[in-house]
This record gives structure tokens, C-alpha cells and sequence, in this order.
């Protein structure tokens, strides 16, 4: 399983191979509006991530849950002796080599996508409370529970599905599925299934992000965020702004 | 400062003057070969040559051929660890593994750290004294190996060498002794007492020669037979062993002829010689002058000088001096020597066999630390040492089994039931997984006034009921207490039953809320406690304020990782806690410099105070505090580490 990535700021993403049993793939996305409390937004997520990583090293990891990945690394924040601030949004997803079969975690509003001969097989739901607020970990400052959301590890979605050689997995931040509209990322998505050259796959990436990038500063262009922000009543044209970050994957087995 | 580094050793604190916390780990070698394959093998040496595999060898010379080296696999047991049983932070598996952070040097939690550091826990006021002093050798900190445990290194020069007080990640890499046995677990025992501040552990690295496991039994056989006495041991390597074949009454009869002699002569050799040199001595001393030898020696002495006299002997040397004659025998072996027992400086030797011989000799045992006895190996049989309590157990007042892992649940059960005069029960890191044992004969007992359940898991219900029923508790440990007990519920019944309590440690218990805080304030006696990473209410409103209020004579107040803390908090501890001597404020964020210089100056027997993760201090500040105010103070800042 190849993977590739493309990080910002506020994100963290991770491939992981772990005795070449099962892969992992995960990102996570720190809400910035943590600047104004002086707390740095992509430590958070940087945590969860990095946890993530050292938590599939150990013994008791369950692949078929990674769900537990989330929950642990929400525990461990709290065993940290300089207290870690923020909150994130986070997706994981564990390949299982022996049953070819795909276990994912996904709370909040980054995603993934599976797309087999030119359509898209699987798709993640965006988990929010409201428009553009997200389900996310957080971990508040002492004295302001109370007006952060906090939601608890169990809300993640869990999903689980098998795939077949030349799946096409992307995992990504909502700052690529609020401006490329599908269908547009399925054309991009359809060409490199079943590739497993990695330098390919990183260019594809790379213009992935790219796209990603450009349409979000893109006054005018009906964005998939924009037709969102219209359903709930609020007038928005053009692309949002925000980090990229991007997972590209193709299964070989 | 805390460090990183590759292994150290320095946890654990034993001396003949001070209280000891004990604390090690065994670990677990498995498996992680580094690249060597063994293809040819020589049968007498054991030494095998591999083919491919680049070696990193330890002391830079090339031994490349049959050198393997391997990070450890597994933890089989800890003492103590400062972080949660489940958690990946400071917890005893990152010990597993290459190395994380070193050679960088900090404060990072994905290295092993031990709970407690240097002497200021044997300062507290729940400090424990020592059972059976004398048995304690003056050697703190070893490192063994197992199954037939052999000590690999001794640190002798602990207390002779100056401290030393590094700033950057160190190797440590002792000068093991040599041994033909093969291993793939090894036992640290750390010696805390000099170490400034937390010391961490990323790795432990084990390096020797690949072992033909051919030779394994016989290598395994000559360990066994050294073990044995020493004249087995010369029977065994006898060179007149007859040759019993054929012929074998032929044989025997020359061997009874002509070789018995020899034998014999051998075994007396010794005897021989330094008879020899004794009746030289005294043919010359007589030669010499008229001396007056006196006639009267140590068997003429009255029974109870020999019984003061013995009480000095530690439990090896009792045993030895036992062997010399029939008069020694029966002094050492009254009763009155065996009323304090302590088998932890014994670990690698207690045994089945030992607690029954000692069980005929011990009729009045007061005092019984069995702490360590039976790790790994399982040379104690639960059987054995619940016929031991149900025999000796009524006498005892004071009960360690910290770190044992022969206790079931019928162990514990006679517990309850046999030793009701109990005062103290230690029963530290006593939790097996999967957890069998029901404690709930513990009930029974009414007479405790120390209580440690340091690490072990226990029911919420039982603890609860124990509290009800012991009065006159004093000291109590619930530190690494599990999710299921709630520590509200605990402050509710200690308030109302426990109020002579003089310590009381909570750290990383599940969670005591500010209504709990201000329950605990009933008991005035209260001298020393910590609430670290215990306390998790945002804010602590006037808890703490009412608790310092009720509770003037503390002594040791430990808030780490309380975030809730304000400025006013900080100001009821300067102005409400005149006693205080050690005070831990670590990872408490927000509070201003003026509060921690308030504390300093109105607390004058403070002796120490842990800013670490603090903000709004300098180092400048810290050594300027430390000095006017002859306080140590800890504070150290952590590399930004998660990029």
C-alpha cells in the first residue's frame, strides 16, 4: 500500500505499515479558532496523530477498532505532564492484509473515499453539530468547559468494508471535500487506480491539493461548501479557504 | 532536571540508616535477533559464527561474527512507574524497544520514569521503616539475571562516589560479570536515593554472545550442581570416580584398596594443612612462653547475651553461624531471633523450603516483609505460604507483600481470616492480571493502621468497607487506583470514619472532585497528601481553602497537574500552611511570580517546591529562589517535541 501526503500547518497526516499486517493511514484536523486563546491549533492534532502512531506499535492494538486509536490517544492527552490544548477533528483507517478489509474512524468533517472502476464505492459521512461546526476531540483550557464542544471518542463514525485490488483511497481534510466537487475529484481519483508507481501517485496527490488549493480562493466558483452554506441559508459563493491536507492510497494486494 | 538515557541505575534506596522505597523492573529479552543466522557450530564452545548481518557492537570492536545484541521485548513486572497502567506516558513498556528520544536530553513520555525520586519520600511523614534492618547489605543496586538468579553487577561505590548531576542524555554501560549462562530476562533494581529529580529511561540494550542451545542442559546441569553444597560439588568433579563397568566389583574393591585414600585425603586436604599450621602455632607459642590460654569461649556465655548478640546477625549469617555447633544451633534458632522477618534483600533465594523452616522457628512473628519473594520464577508455593500464615499469622502486626505474584485468592483469604492483630499491610503492586484475587476476607480486619494499595486494583465496595472498619487508620496509599473506585466516595467515608488519618496519596487516582476535597477537611491530622493528577475539576472554588483551614498541620502537599489552581489558591497555601516542607506544583499553568515568591517567603520550613512546567519563571528566577531562600526547587522547560 502506497501512501502520500501533502501537510499544512494545522494538520497532520500519517501512513503507517506495522509488520506488514495491516496499513494505516490517518488524519487529523486542528480547529484554528484556538489562535485567539493563544493556544497553538495544530499541537492538538500533531498529538493525536503522533499517539496514534506509537499506540499501533502496541501490543493491545485491536485493528479491527480503530476507534480504540482515538479513544487512547484522547486518554493520553490527559497524562501529559504540559497540559495540550485544542481540538481536532480526526480519521483513521487500518487496512487488515488477511481479509482485505478496510476498518475506518471518522469523527468530525475530514473524510475518505473509495472509488473501484470509475465510481465511488464508500464515502464518509461529515459529522457536525451544526453548519461548519464539526464533531471534534478537544481538550479545553481549565475554567472554559463550558463553552467548548468536547465530543467523546465513542461519537466517531465506524465504518468497515471490504476492498479489492486497485481501490482507489483517498483520506483527506474538509478543506478538499468543501472545494473540489466530486466529481471532479472521481475524474482525478479513476486515473490512478491500480497504479502503484509511488511517484505517480504522489503527483496525483500533489495536483490534488493543488486543485484543492486554487478553487478555494476562487471568488466565484460554486464550491461544494458554498451550495452547502446556501441549503442552510446562508449566502457564500466561492471556495473556502483553509488547510489541505491530503492521503492518497491504492491497495495492491 | 530530568534526563534521558540509554539505562541507568540509581532507583531504589536501601541503607542501614534510612526507609527504603523499592523499586525495579524485570525485563524481558525475546526474539529480537539483530541479523545473525547461526550456521556452523562448534559443540564445546559456544561460540557460533553467522554469516550475514552487519553488527553495532557496544564496544566498538569487531566481534561481528557471533556478538548479537537485542533491546528488550517485554516488561514481565515493575514496582513502580509514574505513569497509569494503561497509559503510553512515562509507563514501564517504552522501556521496550530502541530507544526514542536518546541521546536527546528532556522531559518526554515515551521513556520509563519510576514515581518516586531521590530521599524525599523517606522524609515524608509516611515514610516505613525498615523491618529486620540488618538483613539490608550495604550494596543498593544490582542487576541479576534469572532462573538461577546470578547477580551481574553490584554498584558498590554508591555511596562513596560524588553525585552526579549530568544535563544531557547519558549511556550507561557497567562492566558485567561473565557468565556461561544463557539468559533472555534481567532484573534492574534502581536506587533513587541520590537523583535530583524524575530520571528517565528510554531503552535497555543487551549484548552478548548467541548461545548454542545444544549445550544448553549441560550448561544448566553445572549451574545446578554449583548450587548444591560443596561436597557434592567435589564428588562431581572427582577425578577417583570409579569407572563402573564390567568389572565393576573388581573395580570397586581396587577403588576401596587403593583409592579411598586419596579420596578422602582430598576432601581432608585443607583440614590437613591448616590443622598443620595450627599445631605448628602452638608448638611454637608453647615453645615460646607459659601462656595462659583461657579455657572460656563463646558456649560458655549466658543464653541471653548470645540472643543480643545474634539479634545483630542478618538472616544469611543466622543460618551460617547455626551450622557451627549444637550450642550455636539452638541460639539461633529461638524464636525470639525470628520475630521480624524480612526476605526482600532475599528475593533470588527465598523459597518454599525456606518459609517452612522458617515457619518451625518463627512462633512469635511480628513483623513480615515478604516483598519480591517468588517473581518470575515460581519458587514459592501459594500452598506453602498460606500453611505459613495460618501457622504463624496471628502474631503479626506488620505484613509487606509488595510485588509478590504468589498470592491467590486463598492467600488473601487466610489473610483476612488469621492475622486480625494486623497493623500494617502493604500490598503494593499486588494487582495480576487477569485479576483473580478477591480480596474480600481483608474485611475482617479491624486493627490497621497503614494501608498500601500502591498499584493494586481493588474493589470499590471492599475498600470502602475497610475504611469503615478501621478506626484508627493513619497512613493510606490508593495511588494507580482503579476507574471503578470513586474517590469521592472514598473522602466521603475517610471523612466520616478515618479521622486520624496522617497521610493519605491519591496520585492519578480517578478523580476526586472539589466537593471531595472539602470532605477530606475533617481530618485535622492530616500531615501529608497528594492529590497528583488526582484533582481534575476545573476549579476548585473554596475547597482548598477550607481544606488548609482544617488541616494546619500538613506537612507535604502535592497539587501536580492540578490545572484547576488560581493565584488565590496559591495564596491560602503561603498564608494557611505554616508547616509545609515539600510542596509539588508541577504542570500548574497561569499563576503569577509574585504568588510563588509569596510562598517562599512565608512557608519557612519549606524544603521542596516543584515548579516544573510552570510558567511565568525563568531560570534566573528558580536559582535566585533556591539560593535566598535555601529551598530546592525543581523547574525544567520541555522541547517543543510534537513537530
Amino acid at each position: 500500500m502506497y501512501g502520500l501526503t501533502k501537510g499544512t500547518a494545522e494538520e497532520e497526516e500519517e501512513e503507517e505499515k506495522n509488520d506488514l499486517m495491516y496499513h494505516e493511514i490517518r488524519v487529523a484536523d486542528g480547529v484554528g479558532g484556538w489562535r485567539s486563546y493563544g493556544i497553538d491549533p495544530g499541537e492538538f492534532s500533531s498529538f493525536l496523530m503522533k499517539t496514534c502512531e506509537r499506540l499501533v506499535h502496541c501490543v493491545n492494538f485491536n485493528p479491527q477498532r480503530p476507534v480504540n486509536l482515538l479513544a487512547y490517544s484522547y486518554c493520553e492527552l490527559l497524562e501529559q505532564k504540559k497540559p495540550i490544548l485544542g481540538s481536532s477533528t480526526a480519521c483513521v483507517l487500518v487496512l487488515n492484509r488477511e481479509n482485505s478489509t478496510v476498518y475506518t474512524a471518522n469523527i468530525g468533517d475530514s473524510g475518505f473515499m473509495v472509488v473501484r472502476r470509475g465510481e465511488i464505492v464508500h464515502k464518509s459521512e461529515e459529522q457536525q453539530h451544526y453548519f461548519n461546526t464539526p464533531f471534534q476531540l478537544s481538550l479545553p483550557p481549565p475554567g472554559h468547559d463550558h463553552n467548548v464542544l468536547s465530543d467523546s471518542p465513542d461519537s466517531a463514525d465506524t465504518l468497515s468494508f471490504p476492498v479489492k485490488d486497485g481501490d482507489v483511497i483517498l483520506v483527506a481534510t474538509d478543506g478538499v471535500f468543501d472545494n473540489v466537487p466530486e466529481k471532479l475529484l472521481l475524474d482525478m481519483l479513476k486515473e490512478v487506480e491500480g497504479v502503484t508507481d509511488p511517484v505517480k501517485l504522489q503527483m496525483t496527490a500533489n495536483s490534488l491539493a493543488l486543485m484543492a488549493r486554487s478553487l478555494s480562493f476562487d471568488s466565484d466558483f460554486m464550491s461544494p461548501f458554498a451550495i452547502n452554506a446556501r441549503r442552510n441559508n446562508i449566502n457564500a459563493t466561492g471556495g473556502k479557504p483553509d488547510d489541505i491536507t491530503v492521503v492518497l492510497a491504492t491497495v495492491a494486494i | 532536571m530530568s534526563q534521558s538515557s540509554a539505562t541507568n541505575s540509581e532507583d531504589d534506596s536501601k541503607t542501614a540508616n534510612n526507609e527504603s522505597v523499592a523499586v525495579d523492573s524485570v525485563i524481558d529479552f525475546k526474539g529480537k535477533h539483530f541479523g545473525l543466522e547461526s550456521t556452523s557450530q562448534d559443540s564445546d564452545d559456544y561460540l557460533v559464527s553467522g554469516s550475514e548481518g552487519t553488527m553495532i557492537d557496544v564496544e566498538r570492536f569487531c566481534h561481528a561474527d557471533y556478538r548479537i545484541e537485542q533491546y528488550a521485548h517485554s516488561v514481565l513486572d515493575f514496582s513502580s512507574q509514574y505513569g497509569i497502567d494503561l497509559s503510553i506516558s512515562y509507563t514501564a513498556p517504552n522501556i521496550t524497544g530502541r530507544p526514542s528520544k536518546y541521546p536527546e536530553y528532556g522531559d518526554f513520555p515515551q521513556t520509563f520514569a519510576m514515581r518516586t525520586y531521590g530521599a524525599w519520600w523517606d522524609r515524608a511523614p509516611s515514610r516505613l521503616k525498615e523491618i529486620q534492618p540488618q538483613n539490608v547489605s550495604e550494596i543498593p543496586a544490582e542487576d541479576f539475571i534469572a532462573k538461577t538468579w546470578i547477580c551481574l553487577w553490584e554498584d558498590k561505590e554508591f555511596y562513596t562516589k560524588p553525585i552526579y548531576s549530568p544535563s544531557r542524555a547519558r549511556r550507561f554501560t557497567p562492566p558485567l560479570k561473565r557468565i556461561q549462562l544463557p539468559t533472555k530476562t534481567i532484573r534492574l533494581e534502581f536506587n533513587h536515593q541520590r537523583l535530583h529529580y524524575y530520571t528517565e529511561i528510554d531503552a535497555v540494550l543487551l549484548s552478548g554472545k548467541k548461545f548454542n542451545t545444544r549445550n544448553m542442559q549441560h550448561l544448566l546441569d553445572y549451574y545446578e550442581r554449583q548450587r548444591k553444597g560443596s561436597i557434592l560439588c567435589k564428588l562431581q568433579n572427582m577425578k577417583f570416580r570409579p569407572i563402573c563397568r564390567d568389572n565393576y566389583q573388581n573395580r570397586l574393591q581396587h577403588f576401596l584398596m587403593h583409592d579411598l585414600d586419596k579420596f578422602i585425603s582430598v576432601l581432608s586436604d585443607v583440614q590437613i594443612q591448616s590443622m598443620q599450621r595450627q599445631q605448628q602455632q602452638q608448638l611454637q607459642s608453647s615453645n615460646t612462653d607459659e601462656m595462659k590460654i583461657s579455657k572460656i569461649g563463646l558456649k560458655n556465655m549466658p543464653f541471653e547475651i548470645m540472643l543480643k548478640i545474634f539479634s545483630y546477625l542478618d538472616l544469611k549469617s543466622l543460618f551460617r553461624v547455626g551450622a557451627v555447633s549444637r550450642f550455636l544451633y539452638d541460639v539461633s534458632t529461638h524464636p525470639l531471633l525470628y520475630s521480624e522477618l524480612n526476605l526482600k534483600p532475599y528475593w533470588h533465594l527465598a523459597s518454599t523450603e525456606l518459609l517452612s523452616t522458617l515457619a518451625k522457628r518463627a512462633t512469635i512473628l511480628k513483623k513480615l516483609d515478604m516483598s519480591w519473594c517468588g517473581c518470575t520464577v515460581q519458587t514459592i508455593s501459594p500452598t506453602e505460604f498460606k500453611k505459613f500464615i495460618q501457622q504463624r499469622g496471628d502474631s503479626l502486626t506488620h505484613l509487606r507483600l509488595n510485588s509478590t505474584k504468589f498470592l491467590n485468592a486463598s492467600c488473601i483469604d487466610t489473610l483476612g481470616i488469621v492475622c486480625d492483630n494486623l497493623k500494617e499491610l502493604s500490598l503494593r503492586n499486588c494487582s495480576p492480571s487477569p485479576p483473580l484475587l478477591n480480596f474480600s476476607c481483608l474485611a475482617n480486619l479491624k486493627n490497621l493502621e497503614r494501608l498500601d494499595l500502591f498499584q493494586t486494583v481493588i474493589e470499590s465496595d471492599l475498600l470502602l468497607t475497610m475504611l469503615e472498619n478501621n478506626p484508627k487508620l493513619k497512613h493510606l496509599n490508593l495511588a494507580f487506583c482503579s476507574v471503578a473506585v470513586n474517590m469521592d466516595d472514598v473522602a466521603q467515608h475517610i471523612a466520616k470514619y478515618n479521622k486520624q488519618l496522617i497521610s493519605l496519596d491519591m496520585w492519578k487516582a480517578h478523580f476526586l472532585s472539589a466537593q471531595g476535597l472539602l470532605v477530606l477537611s475533617n481530618c485535622h491530622n492530616l500531615e501529608e497528601i497528594d492529590f497528583g493528577w488526582c484533582l481534575r475539576e476545573a476549579s476548585l472554588g473554596d475547597s482548598l481553602r477550607e481544606f488548609l483551614t482544617q488541616c494546619t498541620k500538613l506537612k507535604k502537599l502535592f497539587l501536580a497537574a492540578v490545572r484547576g489552581l488560581t493565584d488565590r489558591d496559591l495564596e491560602y497555601i503561603a498564608n494557611l500552611c505554616p508547616n509545609l516542607e515539600q510542596l509539588d506544583l508541577m504542570g500548574v499553568l497561569g499563576i503569577s511570580k509574585e504568588r510563588y515568591i509569596d510562598i517562599l517567603q512565608k512557608c519557612a520550613k519549606l524544603q521542596l517546591l516543584d515548579l516544573c512546567f510552570c510558567d511565568n519563571i525563568m531560570d534566573y528566577d528558580v536559582a535566585l529562589w533556591s539560593r535566598t531562600f535555601k529551598v530546592d526547587i525543581k523547574s525544567c522547560q520541555v522541547p517543543n517535541d510534537f513537530r
